[in-house]
């Protein structure tokens, strides 16, 4: 348990450190796709923690409702801007009510203890 | 737990954490800069403001058209305004003038040798000199000129003893006068009989008539001041 938690934090700095010291920037027409699949990468990982505490975590189901949820979400957002419609609000309003159930969920777990 | 947990938790921790920074990166720069539906408005204006430019731009070449021909105009109004100029100033004696003409050289009667008195006691009066000049502009004389003055519209010929003034410049003989015009015409008209030369002639004047191809007459040379006549409006 503890290992995996130095990890995800490890994992987090690195990322960081990579994403602050890559010279490409994305341009900012892209910054509202981007935040949508970002959005969707912390609602997976808050589910992730929340399965983890449920003992229902299952890696494969995990890795690609990561990578599905966020890619899924930006191209969701991306066809929505294409025909005109705010997509990328419902992507937002149905990732921030899962974030903030599985926080809530994750609560209860940590309070039970 | 097993190791592609492990592998998995770290992967979605580095990607998350690329994301975010991503985002903040981008976030961050944006509020510096332009938003993107300000990006659209600003393109649509330039688009806009291109198609003004070229209108402009047509526009300014048109009118370059027209003020160059505006400028041609003034160009030929000057080269007219010239022209009038050249001839007031012709007409007003002010300039040299040069063409064919007579001249014709007027002297006192010669002394004698014998008695060292002259043949004639007759000496060329002011009326002869505006007899003559006025024969020659009778004939037509473009130009007049007397010992180098030229006659204008103001000029006087008039007796200050013992000398003869022209232009308020006093002229000795012997008298040349200029005059440009028809040579046949001018010739005629002061030598006809019983006319002004032959009239001089009697009293013992020397007069000679020389036609010339070519002689030049000078310009006015005093000072013009107009102190009291003004042009009159004309309606």
């Amino acid at each position: 348990m503890w290992l995996g938690f130095w990890l995800a934090l490890f994992g987090l700095a690195l990322g960081v450190l990579i994403g602050l010291n890559v010279p490409l920037l994305l341009p900012g027409a892209y910054a509202k796709y981007l935040s949508v699949a970002a959005l969707a990468a912390l609602d997976s990982i808050f589910g992730g923690i929340r399965a983890g505490m449920e003992d229902t975590f299952d890696n494969t189901i995990f890795i690609t409702g990561f990578f599905s949820n966020a890619l899924l979400a930006a191209g969701l957002a991306f066809a929505g801007e294409r025909l005109g419609i705010d997509l990328y609000l419902a992507a937002v309003v149905a990732f921030g009510v899962r974030l903030f159930q599985n926080l809530a969920i994750i609560r209860r777990h940590l309070l039970k203890k | 737990m097993r190791w592609p947990t492990y592998i998995s938790i770290t992967l979605v921790a580095l990607v998350t954490g690329l994301l975010l920074t991503f985002q903040f990166r981008v976030s961050s720069r944006i509020e510096q800069g332009v938003p993107a539906g300000r990006a659209q408005e600003l393109a649509t204006e330039l688009h806009q403001l291109d198609a003004e430019i070229s209108r402009l731009q047509s526009e300014v070449s048109d009118l370059e058209a027209k003020l160059r021909q505006a400028t041609k105009g003034q160009q030929q109004a000057l080269a007219a305004m010239a022209g009038e100029l050249t001839k007031a100033k012709i007409a007003a004696g002010l300039t040299a003038v040069s063409g064919p003409g007579i001249e014709i050289t007027l002297d006192n009667p010669p002394l004698l040798l014998k008695t060292g008195r002259p043949a004639s006691l007759y000496v060329i009066r002011d009326e002869d000199l505006l007899r003559i000049v006025n024969e020659l502009r009778g004939a037509g004389a473009e130009a007049v000129s007397i010992n180098g003055q030229r006659i204008v519209a103001t000029s006087e010929i008039r007796f200050a003893a013992p000398f003869i003034n022209v232009n308020l410049t006093r002229i000795v003989p012997p008298y040349h006068v200029l005059a440009i015009g028809k040579t046949d015409h001018l010739q005629a008209a002061v030598s006809i009989p019983g006319g002004v030369v032959e009239y001089l002639k009697d009293l013992g004047v020397r007069v000679e008539i020389q036609p010339h191809d070519k002689l030049t007459v000078p310009a006015y040379t005093g000072t013009r001041q107009h102190t009291y006549a003004k042009p009159v409006q004309s309606r």
